[in-house]
């Protein structure tokens, strides 16, 4: 439908201010990572002179590659545990019969319900009795970070409905031809519930490369820290050395920008998946 | 009888074999820890002694202490004013690129841009934004307005961190809201106009019962997370000035850090208790007709 001049104006006046209001916090973050100390606050838009001293100093103060390998590692982790088990729950969810999966599958959904702060202290006093046992597990370990997420409720839900779609004939054909149950998960189920697990493994990916209160609360030294939570302990401790801080920002975001506008309509995809009723 | 059950459970075993990862991550680190934590709530424990069964003396210390219910009034605070304002912009502005604009994904790409960064990361940059002399005074001062040290004011410090969260949120319910809108098939509206509905009547009466389901879904994604607030509040205030920007979460970890944990553990109880009620609610509201 076309509308009046004027109207048309109007929304993308409206639209334009949107995304001015969008991009400017990012535009000031980068530009202040260029400026030396004394421009931080001139209000200027262009860093004049340009300089690259803050991230060599907030290089050398902080292990920022360590953490950028740690968030790399992590993220990895959590999305292949979740791609593998969940997929592997949500098969059986969905095409499977066994006594009490309904109600299994209902106590699953129930502890949707439970924020993660519920569970944080036993789980930490969790982590530091394991590290007793094993110093290789429990706290300021990868196991720490990445094991209370390596299942998420949300994502076997997520398969569940997607699965549900491939035809119970393929699966019975199979089954008649000898096949065992994990030998159809990993060469019918797994290739043809590709687009669902693109999705699980962005959606998983993006929540756990983002991660705050968990990842601080178990680590303890900063050869364990992720990005998020290096990043967090520099800008509460500066107030004052803007620039630096503002490099340890960029340098923390750049990656997850990069990797969002080469797939951005998956991203999207992945981020806004279950928010729109099927009409099928 | 005995025999076909047996005999069910067996034909269920690669079943189980699949959902058991599952099941043992999920028991292990979150059914076990939640009961231990619902104990501890009813006890003293500072994490060395063993725990004192006290009752209900921490739910009622905390909820007759006018402190924590400013704590818990910060905390709905956030979460009203969020929701009051967030999911309508991001509606709004999906309504308008609906219409047919140029550059739709180009907009659409800008507004998702704060969604994808961690929290962690906004808050830094929000923080250096509402520093006295920082980005957002001198916009101001260039239209002749006056700022304030908007996180050191205890009257602005709460708002600011609400903003800040808003503008993370909206590109997220931009785009949700414009997925939904583009499922409400045309004929609706065509036999609308047919009827004579103006534009607002058809956003009344096609647009918003088409968005119930995405509606109900952002208010119970919006509402569950935002009571969890925590990391904004952790880099841009740390609860300051005074206790004016303090969060249930906030206050929760750092009386688990004091090892006051029987009081922290209360405090996780309270909150599943009001996420439990909220979820409830909405969910009854979406079921509807």
């Amino acid at each position: 439908m076309r509308r009046s001049l004027p109207a048309r104006v109007g929304i993308y006046a409206v639209l334009l201010a949107a995304a001015v209001a969008m991009v400017l916090p990012f535009w000031w973050a980068l530009t202040t990572s260029f400026k030396l100390p004394g421009d931080i606050f001139s209000g200027s838009p262009i860093p004049d002179p340009f300089t690259l001293a803050n991230y060599q100093d907030v290089f050398r103060r902080l292990p920022f590659p360590t953490y950028f390998l740690n968030s790399v590692i992590v993220s990895g982790l959590v999305v292949g545990l979740n791609v593998i088990f969940g997929t592997a729950a949500a098969y059986a969810f969905a095409k499977l019969r066994f006594p009490g999966r309904d109600l299994i599958f209902f106590l699953f959904l129930l502890t949707l319900m439970v924020p993660f702060q519920v569970n944080l202290i036993p789980l930490y006093r969790i982590m530091v009795e394991l590290h007793k046992i094993v110093p290789a597990i429990g706290v300021d370990t990868y196991f720490g970070i990445v094991a209370p997420g390596a299942v998420q409720v949300f994502g076997i839900f997520l398969m569940r409905q997607f699965l549900r779609s491939i035809p119970d004939e393929v699966l019975e054909s199979a089954r008649i031809d000898g096949a065992s149950e994990w030998r159809i998960l990993r060469s019918i189920v797994f290739p043809l519930a590709g687009p669902g697990i693109a999705t699980l493994a962005i959606f998983t990916f993006i929540a756990a490369w983002n991660d705050f209160l968990w990842p601080l609360v178990v680590t303890n030294s900063d050869a364990m820290r992720t990005l998020p939570v290096g990043l967090a302990l520099l800008a509460r401790r500066n107030t004052v050395v803007w620039g630096q801080t503002m490099a340890g920002t960029v340098v923390a975001v750049a990656p997850m920008v990069i990797v969002f506008l080469l797939l951005q309509r998956r991203f999207i995809e992945g981020l806004t998946a279950g928010a729109v009723k099927d009409v099928g | 009888m005995a025999r076909t059950i047996a005999k069910r459970f067996r034909a269920g075993v690669p079943g189980y074999v699949l959902v058991a990862p599952a099941v043992l991550v999920t028991v292990v680190f979150l059914v076990i820890p939640m009961i231990q934590t619902g104990y501890w709530s009813l006890t003293v424990y500072n994490g060395v002694k063993p725990p004192q069964f006290v009752g209900l003396q921490n739910y009622i210390d905390l909820l007759t202490d006018p402190r924590f219910l400013r704590i818990i009034q910060n905390t709905v605070f956030f979460v009203v004013m969020g929701m009051a304002i967030g999911p309508v912009l991001g509606l709004a502005s999906a309504v308008l690129l609906n219409q047919s604009v140029r550059l739709r994904a180009l907009f659409r790409t800008t507004f998702f841009l704060p969604t994808m960064v961690s929290l962690v990361a906004v808050a830094t940059v929000w923080k250096m934004l509402y520093q006295d002399q920082g980005m957002i005074n001198q916009v101001l001062a260039t239209f002749g307005l006056s700022g304030t040290d908007w996180l050191n004011d205890p009257t602005t410090a709460l708002p600011a961190v609400v903003v800040t969260s808003i503008w993370q949120g909206f590109g997220f319910e931009t785009v949700v809201f414009l997925a939904a809108l583009q499922s409400i098939p045309r004929e609706f509206y065509d036999a609308a106009r047919v009827d004579g509905a103006g534009a607002w009547a058809q956003f009344r009466h096609v647009t918003l019962p088409g968005l119930r389901y995405t509606i109900v879904f952002v208010y119970v994604v919006g509402i569950i997370g935002s009571f969890q607030v925590f990391d904004q509040v952790f880099v841009m205030t740390q609860g300051r000035p005074g206790i004016s920007t303090r969060t249930m979460v906030y206050e929760l970890v750092e009386q688990f850090q004091n090892l006051r944990l029987g009081t922290a553990s209360a405090i996780a109880y309270i909150l599943l208790i009001i996420l439990a009620v909220m979820s409830y609610i909405q969910i009854r509201l979406g079921e509807g007709d």
